[in-house]
């Protein structure tokens, strides 16, 4: 992870040739001037999203693309009228939970594969991941039966273990390849010394594969802040919901209260904004790998 | 299996002990390694592995939730067969998941490529910009989109004003013709990002030397691209087309949110169609079960057709 990482800070491949031309770099100049219209056509509708967020509510319709004065008037009547303290705990909640589920059953078991021999091992990784991809729409209806049958259905519990189960394999994935990385001779060398194996993985392996917990934990905290179809469907008693459910309800209800809806909008993804600036190198140095090894 | 054989060897090595002992520390290690996996396992078939079986079950009855299902053979695929909406969804998913391969595949290439070759700061802010829209929900983009194509407010329709074309103005999402391809935008820009990652890593893992021979032999700027870059970017290409093909399948999220499948079905695809069978209010009043079953069955036979491709891609590419 640390090599994707430097290579993406060292210059490009190109560097040789344009140090053999010294006059001025037009075509670069012009590759540069492409990225930053793609850049500003991907920023665009942040921009447009903030900006309408924050006019006052007689100005969206009328008035140009930059607002006339500001008003936060839209983040209080957000804040207040949709309950929305209430579904951004209920989120952090279930997304906290689903973290800490998700990174205990994919580190134990993703070292386990990575570096414990015991029969049938192979067979077992293989039927995990072989349905790695199974998407939650052909699942949602024998899932929703089961729940119920289980007395989970419209439980932040129900919801939990469905993101747990869903989304461990593809975590226990990338911690077995963070822990392939690591040297055998480190369990080896431990056994000798005759600690347990549950020892060995807690005090020596698992704090070695640092790297990998905090990519699994930020692809694991996007994904299920993120998740939709699950929530929308397993949750009806309106004070459980998550966010996302609920930003989808705002669309009908706000229908023509642009301010409102743009402002809970924001407000829904300032979380996810700022684990991403804040763990910006881990997550995306994980991604590449992950991808990369798939 | 290499990693297993070299521990065993370096342990019978480093230190000679009795076949007892031996057999007693593999017998921790065995214990500790299903100790270790059994919860994930557990989870798994709970949740994963018997719902996959029951809706392949449930595909063949008839079930409104109540009572028992009523065992009915292949009566739902062949009802699908003459059901006009699962036909379009059908088509609808193939032609987006195709759409979405190869769309979400060539544009993050090219700006990858592009994003190599200008100063590296530039390339850091952009990359970082690019990677946004990724990170949002489908709820947020979807939601957000949704304004922007506004028939009467929407900020596409008055840019297109201010800019005088006026006269492309109109309805896009309720336009049946558009709604695909606009949602579409909307699935590429949320792409992007992660994908051109992808091939951005890539190609700073190309040999420098590749380009430098190129450069030596008169090679122009193109022909280092179809010739050094593609070639050497064939195992990372295989990994996204099979990436897009996988999530296109899968596409649930954008169109449940920006148009419901609508208008009148337009935009229909499998998830969409099987959610409105199962849970949708809209469809009727009886929940079917069993033919929204037969959907998922069909799904997952799509993903399986994108999991062969992904092994058949990552075999032609890595030999």
């Amino acid at each position: 992870m640390t090599t994707v990482a430097t290579r993406a800070g060292t210059s490009s491949p190109t560097g040789a040739r344009d140090a053999r031309r010294r006059r001025f770099p037009t075509a670069k100049s012009f590759v540069a001037f492409i990225l930053l219209a793609i850049a500003a056509f991907t920023m665009f509708p942040f921009v447009w999203l903030i900006l309408t967020s924050i006019r006052p509510a007689n100005t969206v319709f009328s008035g140009g693309f930059w607002p006339t004065s500001v008003s936060f008037d839209a983040y209080v009547k957000a804040w207040n009228s949709t309950d929305f303290g209430l579904h951004f705990a209920n989120s952090m909640w279930i997304t906290l939970v689903t973290v800490i589920g998700v990174v205990a059953f994919a580190s134990l078991s993703g070292y386990a594969f990575a570096k414990l021999r015991f029969p049938f091992k192979n067979l077992i990784y293989v039927l995990l991941l072989a349905t790695l991809m199974m998407p939650a729409t052909s699942l949602i209806i024998p899932l929703y039966l089961q729940l119920k049958d289980l007395g989970l259905l419209n439980t932040q519990a129900g919801l939990i273990v469905l993101y747990v189960s869903s989304s461990a394999p593809f975590s226990m994935f990338l911690m077995r390849a963070f822990f392939e990385t690591l040297p055998d001779e480190l369990v080896q060398a431990a056994r000798i010394d005759g600690a347990g194996e549950f020892e060995i993985f807690w005090r020596i392996m698992l704090p070695l594969a640092r790297p990998g917990l905090a990519t699994v934990i930020i692809f694991q905290f996007l994904a299920t802040w993120n998740e939709f179809i699950y929530a929308n469907t397993v949750l009806q008693n309106t004070d459980e919901l998550p966010l996302q459910p609920v930003l989808f309800g705002l669309v009908g209800q706000y229908q023509t209260d642009w301010p409102t809806l743009c402002a809970g909008l924001t407000m829904s993804i300032v979380p996810v904004v700022l684990v991403y600036v804040w763990m910006q190198r881990q997550f995306v140095a994980g991604m590449t790998l992950g991808a990369v090894k798939n | 299996m290499t990693a297993s054989s070299s521990t065993l060897s370096v342990g019978a090595r480093s230190r000679p002990r009795s076949g007892a002992r031996l057999w007693k520390l593999q017998r921790s290690e065995r214990v500790a390694g299903y100790g270790f996996a059994f919860p994930i396992a557990v989870l798994f078939a709970v949740f994963v592995g018997w719902p996959i079986l029951f809706a392949i079950y449930l595909s063949f009855t008839r079930w409104s939730g109540f009572g028992a299902p009523q065992f009915i053979g292949v009566d739902n695929y062949t009802r699908m067969l003459s059901d006009p909406v699962a036909s379009v969804a059908f088509v609808n998913t193939i032609v987006w998941a195709i759409s979405v391969t190869v769309l979400q595949t060539v544009i993050p290439l090219v700006v990858a490529v592009l994003l190599s070759r200008v100063w590296n700061g530039l390339s850091v802010v952009v990359r970082t910009l690019l990677f946004i829209p990724g990170i949002v929900s489908f709820v947020v983009s979807g939601v957000l989109w949704k304004l922007i194509y506004d028939p009467n407010l929407g900020t596409l329709n008055n840019l297109l004003e201010s800019i005088g074309l006026g006269a492309l103005k109109q309805d896009w999402l309720s336009n049946p013709a558009l709604v695909l391809p606009c949602i579409l935008v909307v699935s590429l820009w949320g792409a992007l990002g992660m994908n051109m990652l992808i091939f951005f890593a890539g190609i700073q893992g190309v040999d420098v030397s590749l380009y430098e021979a190129a450069q030596v032999d008169g090679a122009s700027a193109w022909q280092q691209f179809r010739y050094v870059t593609i070639p050497s970017l064939r195992v990372v290409t295989a990994i996204v087309v099979s990436l897009n093909l996988m999530n296109g399948f899968k596409i649930f999220d954008l169109i449940f949110v920006m148009s419901s499948g609508g208008p009148n079905h337009a935009s229909e695809v499998l998830g969409t169609y099987l959610y409105s069978l199962a849970f949708g209010s809209t469809s009727g009043s009886i929940p079917q079960l069993g033919y929204g079953s037969a959907f998922s069955v069909v799904v997952m036979l799509l993903c399986g057709v994108a999991v062969l491709v992904q092994i058949v891609l990552s075999r032609r590419a890595s030999r």
